[in-house]
C-alpha cells in the first residue's frame, strides 16, 4: 500500500481514512443506540408473544422462558375458533373502515371551510370544537346511548361508526385545518379567477395537495375506531354484532386470567392496524407535521 | 394503500367512496331488525366466560331443548363480562331497551326491584310449584318487600380446598374445626427456603373482597348489620367481627396467609395448582377449572372452620334469573324462566358445576355421588346471604376499602371498622 | 382562551380569497353571502353530526351534573349539590394528586425520549422506515392490549419481578407492583411513556424534516458545530411542535382511563382512582349520573385551565 505513494500523500490518506472512520463510528453508534431503544420497545410484545405460545400452565414459569420450552399454537387455535371471534374481526374491520371513510370525508370538508372560507360564527364554532377535545368523552355515554334508542341504532354496527366519526371530528378538522392553510393559495386563486365553483377547487386542487394529511387522518380514524372498547360494551348487545376489544376482554377470566389465549388473541387484533400503519406511513410523517403545527 | 390514495384524488372516485360508505351503512342498519323477525326473540344475559363448559352446555344442550319444546320461541344467548355486566345493566335500564330474560347475581336483585326494573313474578302461573321445590334460602334472594321479583337458578357456596399432596407430607390427618386449629395447620404447611423466603403458603384468601371475608366473620360469630338492616355500627364494628378479621390479617402479617389477601402473588388457583399455596378458599366451579389445568392435582375440601364465638358458616352466592319490565315478551320470557327450573334443565346445569336450587334434585344419583358437590351442599345448610339491601354495592365497597386498609396496615382493624360502620349507617338511613 | 398559539391564528393575506373582512356588523356583500353559503354546504354534514352526537350529549350530561339523577324518572334538582360534595371528597383529592402525577410523570419522558429517537432517526440514511415502524407500533396497539401486557408483565410473580430480584438482585424481594399507589402509579406512567414515545418521535421528526436544509447550511458555513446547530438553530424552530406536544399530551393524561380501569380499577382503597375511573365508577357501580358528570365537568374546567396556563407560558418563551 506505502509503495509507490509519497509520505504527503499518505498522511493525507491516513488522515482522510481517520475521519472516515469516526464518521463510520458514530453512525455505529447510532445504529446500535436505535437499536437497543427499538428493542426495548419491542420486548413486552416478543414477552407476550411468547406467552401466546405457552400453555397456560407455563404463564407464570420459573424461571421465565423467552422461548417457550413447550410452544404450541393451541392458543390461537382456540383464541380464532371461539365462538364468533372471527366475525368480532370482520365487525371491528368494517366499523373501523366505515369510520375511516366518513372521517375522511366530513372532516376534510370542514377543514376546507375553516381553512379557506368566511363565515359569520367561524371562530366560535372552532372554539367549540376545541373545546370538546377537553371533555372526556365517557360522560356522554348515557346521553349518547339515549339518542341511539330515539334513532334506533341500538344493538348494531352504525351506532359504532356514527359516535366514532363524531369522536373523531374536533381534532381531525382542527388537524386538517392546519394543513389546509399550510399549502400555497395561489392555485386555488387562480382556479377561482377563472370561474370554478369552490367544490369543484377543493376535490381537484385541494384535496390531492392533502394527500399526506389525509393519509394521517385515515390512520388515526382507522386506529381509533379499532381499539374503541367502552362505547362498544355498551351499546352492542347482539354476540354476533361485537368488535374485537369485547372479545379480547372476555377472555380476561373472573377469576383467573388465561394469559396465553388473551395474548393469542391480542396478536391477532394487532395484525390489521399493522398492515393499515405500514401502507400509509409514508404520508404520515409529512402529513401529521404540517397539521399538527404548521410552522 | 396506493390505489386509495390516488382514488381519493380524483373527484368521481371520492364520490363513489362517499356513496359506497352511506350505501353499506344503511344496508346495515335495515339489516338489523330484518334479521329477528318471524318468531318471537328473546335475549338471555348471562356471564359464563367464553370458552367454559356452563356456556357450551347452555348452547348447546339447554337452550336447544327450549326451542324444541317452544318451536315459536328463539332464545339469544349473550354472554358479557362479569366486570362489566353492571354498567351494561344500568345504562340499559336507563336507555329503556333491556333484555328479556337475565341471569343475575342474587345480590343485585334487589337494586333493580327497587329501581322498578323487574317484573314481579309471584302472581305468575307455576310460580307457586317453583317456590314450593326450591330451597327457601336461594329463594329469599328474590324477594324484595314482601315480593318476589325473580326465580332462583342455581346456588353455591364456598368451602376451603387444599392440596391433599401438601397435607400427607405435613402429616396432617384431621381437617381443622376451629379457627385455633386452622391457625396451627396452615402454619405447619408454610415453608421457608434456606434464605428465608416463602415457598410454601398455608392459606390463600383469594382476594381482599367482602365475598372471601365474609364467611370467617359469620363463623366467628360476627355480622354486618343487625338482623333488621337498619345500623352497622354494633356489627360490623363488634367484637366478633373485629377478631375474625384480625385473625386474618395476622396470619397474613406472620407470613402464612398468602399475599394474595392484598391482591398480589399468583392468583389463588395457580398457586393452588402449582402446589404453593397449601390451602384456599372457593365455590364448585374451582372444581372443573382446576381439574382441566391440573390433571395431577390433588384438591380435598372441608367446611369453614368455626371461631370462638360461632359455628361454621359460609356466604350464599348464586343467580337468579329475573324478567325486565321492558321486555316486549314477558309471557315467552316467564316460559324460559320455568323451563329453566325444570328437572332436566337444572341437571344439565349441574354436569358443570352449577348448583341445582331444586331440592328434589339433590336426591337425585348425580347429585348425590358428585364428587364435590355433598361438602357444598353441607355448607350451604349454615351458609348466610350477604345482605339483600339496595345499596349493597356501596356498602361492600365501603367494607373492602376498610379492610385494605387494614391489611396493608394503615390503620387497625379496630379503627377501618369503626368509620365504615359508621358510613353504612349513614346508607341505610 | 388563548388558543393563536395551536394553530388558529388568522393567517395574514385574508382568508377567502379577496381582502380580509373588516370587523363590525355583517353586513355581507352579494360575493361575500355567497362564500358564506359555500362555506355552510361545507360544514354542515359534519357540523350538524357534531352538534347531535357530541354537542348535545354533552350539554345534556351538564344538566345531568345538576340534579339527583333518577334513571327511571324522578329525578330532583341538586343545585350545585354535587360540585361541592366532589370539592369535599377526599378521594377527588387523591383522583386530581394521581392525575397531576401520572402527567408529570409521564408527559416528559414521552417527550424526551420522542425527540432523542427522532434526532437520531433525523440522521441516518438507511433503515429510516424500519425503525420507525418499530418505535411506532406501541402506539397503533389499542390500550386494552397494551395495558394486559404490563399487567403480566408487572405481575408480582411476573417477568420483571423475576428479572430485577432473582435474576440481578436488585431489589431484595417481589414487589407487588400494581396492588400499592406508589409503584402502580409509576408503571401505569411507564406504559404511558413507552405507548408514547413513538407519537412524539413521529412529530420531531416531521418538524426536524421541515427545517430548511438552507437555515443549517448557513449556520454551518458560519462555523457552527452540530452541537450549536442543533441547540442554537433546530431546538428554537422546534419550538411551537414542542408546546403543541406538551398541550396534547397534558390533555391526553388528564384523560387517561384504561389503563388504570384495566390494570388497578383504581384500587387498592381507591389510591390509584384517576377523574374518569372514580367518574366510572359513580356512574356505573353506583349509578349516580349526576355526580360522575359534575366530576367530568370539573375535569374539563382542570384541563382548560391547564392548557390556557400551558400555552401562555409558551407564548411568552417563545416571543422573546
Amino acid at each position: 500500500m506505502a509503495t509507490a505513494a509519497s509520505p504527503m500523500a499518505q498522511v493525507r490518506k491516513q488522515g482522510l481514512s481517520r475521519a472516515a472512520l469516526a464518521r463510520r463510528v458514530g453512525s455505529l453508534a447510532i445504529y446500535a443506540l436505535l437499536s437497543v431503544g427499538a428493542l426495548g420497545m419491542m420486548m413486552p410484545f416478543l414477552y407476550s408473544f411468547s406467552t401466546s405460545l405457552k400453555r397456560n400452565v407455563f404463564a407464570f414459569e420459573f424461571p421465565p422462558q423467552l422461548i417457550p420450552l413447550h410452544p404450541t399454537l393451541q392458543n390461537y387455535v382456540e383464541a380464532w375458533t371461539s365462538n364468533n371471534f372471527q366475525l368480532y374481526f370482520w365487525n371491528s374491520l368494517i366499523v373501523a373502515t366505515l369510520t375511516m371513510l366518513l372521517s375522511l370525508v366530513v372532516a376534510s370538508t370542514q377543514a376546507y371551510a375553516f381553512a379557506r372560507l368566511r363565515f359569520p360564527g367561524k371562530n366560535a364554532v372552532f372554539m367549540l370544537y376545541l373545546i370538546t377535545m377537553m371533555i372526556p368523552s365517557t360522560v356522554m355515554i348515557l346521553p349518547q346511548f339515549v339518542l341511539a334508542r330515539t334513532f334506533g341504532l341500538l344493538n348494531s354496527l352504525p351506532a359504532l361508526v356514527v359516535v366514532y366519526v363524531a369522536g373523531g371530528i374536533p381534532f381531525q378538522t382542527f388537524m386538517l385545518r392546519g394543513f389546509f392553510e399550510s399549502l400555497p393559495r395561489e392555485l386555488e386563486e387562480s382556479a377561482y379567477i377563472d370561474g370554478a365553483n369552490r367544490f369543484v377547487i377543493f376535490s381537484r386542487i385541494a384535496l390531492p395537495l392533502a394527500k399526506p394529511a389525509l393519509g394521517t387522518l385515515a390512520i388515526f380514524s382507522f386506529l381509533g375506531a379499532w381499539d374503541e372498547f367502552t362505547w362498544a360494551l355498551t351499546v352492542i348487545n347482539d354476540v354476533g354484532k361485537r368488535t374485537l376489544p369485547i372479545a379480547i376482554r372476555l377472555f380476561q377470566g373472573q377469576h383467573a386470567t388465561q394469559w396465553g389465549l388473551v395474548f393469542a388473541a391480542s396478536m391477532i387484533a394487532i395484525v390489521p392496524v399493522m398492515v393499515v400503519f405500514v401502507a400509509f406511513q409514508k404520508y404520515f410523517v409529512r402529513g401529521i407535521a404540517a397539521g399538527a403545527v404548521k410552522g | 394503500m396506493q390505489s386509495f390514495g390516488k382514488g381519493f384524488v380524483c373527484p368521481q372516485l371520492a364520490k363513489t367512496v362517499a356513496l359506497g360508505a352511506t350505501a353499506l351503512l344503511l344496508l346495515a342498519f335495515f339489516m338489523a331488525p330484518a334479521a329477528a323477525a318471524a318468531k318471537v326473540t328473546l335475549t338471555f344475559w348471562h356471564t359464563y366466560n367464553t370458552q367454559s363448559p356452563e356456556e357450551k352446555v347452555l348452547l348447546e344442550e339447554v337452550i336447544p331443548a327450549f326451542e324444541k319444546e317452544h318451536p315459536d320461541i328463539r332464545i339469544q344467548a349473550q354472554g358479557i363480562p362479569y366486570p362489566d355486566f353492571h354498567q351494561k345493566l344500568i345504562t340499559s335500564v336507563a336507555g329503556g331497551i333491556v333484555p328479556d330474560v337475565v341471569r343475575m347475581d342474587i345480590i343485585w336483585t334487589p337494586e333493580f326491584a327497587r329501581m322498578g326494573a323487574l317484573v314481579q313474578v309471584d302472581r305468575l302461573p307455576g310460580f307457586e310449584a317453583i317456590a314450593k321445590g326450591a330451597f327457601p334460602g336461594p329463594l329469599a334472594t328474590c324477594a324484595w318487600q314482601g315480593h318476589y321479583y325473580g326465580v332462583p337458578l342455581d346456588t353455591n357456596t364456598q368451602v376451603i380446598l387444599y392440596n391433599k399432596k401438601l397435607f400427607r407430607e405435613a402429616g396432617i390427618q384431621e381437617p381443622p374445626k376451629t379457627f385455633a386449629e386452622f391457625a396451627e395447620v396452615a402454619r405447619k404447611l408454610t415453608k421457608k427456603d434456606a434464605s428465608g423466603k416463602t415457598v410454601q403458603w398455608g392459606f390463600a384468601l383469594p382476594g381482599p373482597w367482602a365475598w372471601y371475608f365474609l364467611p370467617w366473620v359469620w363463623s366467628n360469630g360476627g355480622a354486618i348489620t343487625d338482623a333488621k338492616i337498619t345500623r352497622a355500627t354494633g356489627y360490623l364494628n363488634g367484637p366478633r367481627t373485629v377478631e375474625a378479621l384480625d385473625f386474618l390479617i395476622n396470619l397474613y402479617k406472620e407470613g402464612v396467609l398468602a399475599p394474595t389477601i392484598a391482591q398480589s402473588g399468583l392468583d389463588s388457583w395457580t398457586g393452588l395448582g402449582q402446589g404453593k399455596y397449601a390451602m384456599t378458599q372457593d365455590g364448585p366451579w374451582a372444581f372443573p377449572s382446576l381439574k382441566a389445568q391440573y390433571p395431577n392435582l390433588e384438591i380435598g375440601s372441608f367446611l369453614f372452620p368455626a371461631g370462638a364465638g360461632g359455628k361454621s358458616r359460609s356466604v350464599v352466592g348464586g343467580e337468579n334469573l329475573v324478567i325486565f319490565k321492558g321486555s316486549k315478551h314477558p309471557k315467552e320470557a316467564w316460559e324460559f324462566a320455568r323451563f329453566m327450573l325444570s328437572m332436566k334443565a337444572q341437571m344439565e346445569m349441574a354436569t358443570t358445576g352449577q348448583m341445582p336450587v331444586l331440592k328434589a334434585a339433590i336426591q337425585e344419583p348425580y347429585m348425590q355421588n358428585h364428587p364435590y358437590y355433598g361438602i357444598y351442599l353441607e355448607q350451604l345448610k349454615t351458609a348466610l346471604p350477604r345482605t339483600p339491601h339496595p345499596a349493597w354495592a356501596k356498602m361492600e365497597d365501603t367494607m373492602q376499602q376498610a379492610f385494605q386498609a387494614a391489611v396493608a396496615g394503615k390503620v387497625s382493624v379496630k379503627a377501618a371498622m369503626d368509620s365504615a360502620a359508621e358510613e353504612i349507617d349513614g346508607l341505610l338511613r | 382562551m388563548s388558543v393563536d398559539g395551536v394553530a388558529t391564528h388568522a393567517h395574514p393575506s385574508a382568508p377567502g380569497f379577496p381582502a380580509g373582512r373588516r370587523p363590525g356588523p355583517w353586513h355581507p356583500s352579494r360575493q361575500e353571502r355567497q362564500e358564506a353559503l359555500a362555506a355552510l354546504a361545507f360544514l354542515l354534514p359534519g357540523l350538524i353530526w357534531f352538534l347531535l352526537w357530541t354537542a348535545y350529549p354533552l350539554l345534556k350530561s351538564f344538566w345531568m351534573s345538576f340534579f339527583h339523577w333518577q334513571i327511571l324518572g324522578g329525578s330532583t334538582f341538586a343545585g350545585l349539590a354535587h360540585y361541592a360534595r366532589a370539592f369535599a371528597d377526599p378521594v377527588i383529592r387523591t383522583a386530581l394528586e394521581n392525575t397531576l402525577l401520572y402527567a408529570v410523570l409521564s408527559v416528559p419522558g414521552q417527550i424526551l425520549f420522542g425527540f432523542l429517537v427522532a434526532a437520531l432517526l433525523d440522521s441516518i440514511t438507511k433503515g429510516k422506515v424500519f425503525f420507525r415502524v418499530l418505535y411506532y407500533i406501541p402506539v397503533i396497539s389499542s390500550w386494552v392490549v397494551v395495558s394486559l401486557i404490563f399487567m403480566y408483565l408487572f405481575h408480582s410473580e411476573g417477568l420483571m419481578n423475576y428479572v430485577l430480584v432473582d435474576l440481578t438482585h436488585f431489589l431484595p424481594r417481589h414487589v407487588p407492583w400494581l396492588s400499592q399507589r406508589g409503584t402502580a402509579l409509576l408503571v401505569i406512567a411507564l406504559l404511558g411513556t413507552w405507548k408514547g414515545i413513538g407519537w412524539s418521535m413521529l412529530l420531531f421528526l416531521a418538524a426536524l424534516q421541515g427545517i430548511p436544509s438552507e437555515v443549517v447550511e448557513a449556520a454551518s458555513t458560519d462555523g457552527a458545530g452540530g452541537w450549536q446547530i442543533a441547540t442554537r438553530v433546530k431546538l428554537p424552530l422546534l419550538r411551537p411542535m414542542l408546546m403543541f406536544q406538551v398541550v396534547m399530551l397534558t390533555i391526553g393524561a388528564f384523560q387517561a382511563f384504561i389503563q388504570f380501569y384495566i390494570m388497578t380499577g383504581g384500587g387498592p382503597m381507591n389510591q390509584t382512582q384517576v377523574f374518569l375511573t372514580y367518574m366510572y365508577k359513580q356512574a356505573f357501580d353506583f349509578y349516580d349520573f349526576g355526580y360522575a358528570s359534575a366530576i367530568s365537568f370539573l375535569l374539563a374546567a382542570v384541563i382548560l385551565a391547564i392548557s390556557v396556563v400551558q400555552m401562555r407560558f409558551f407564548r411568552q418563551d417563545y416571543e422573546y
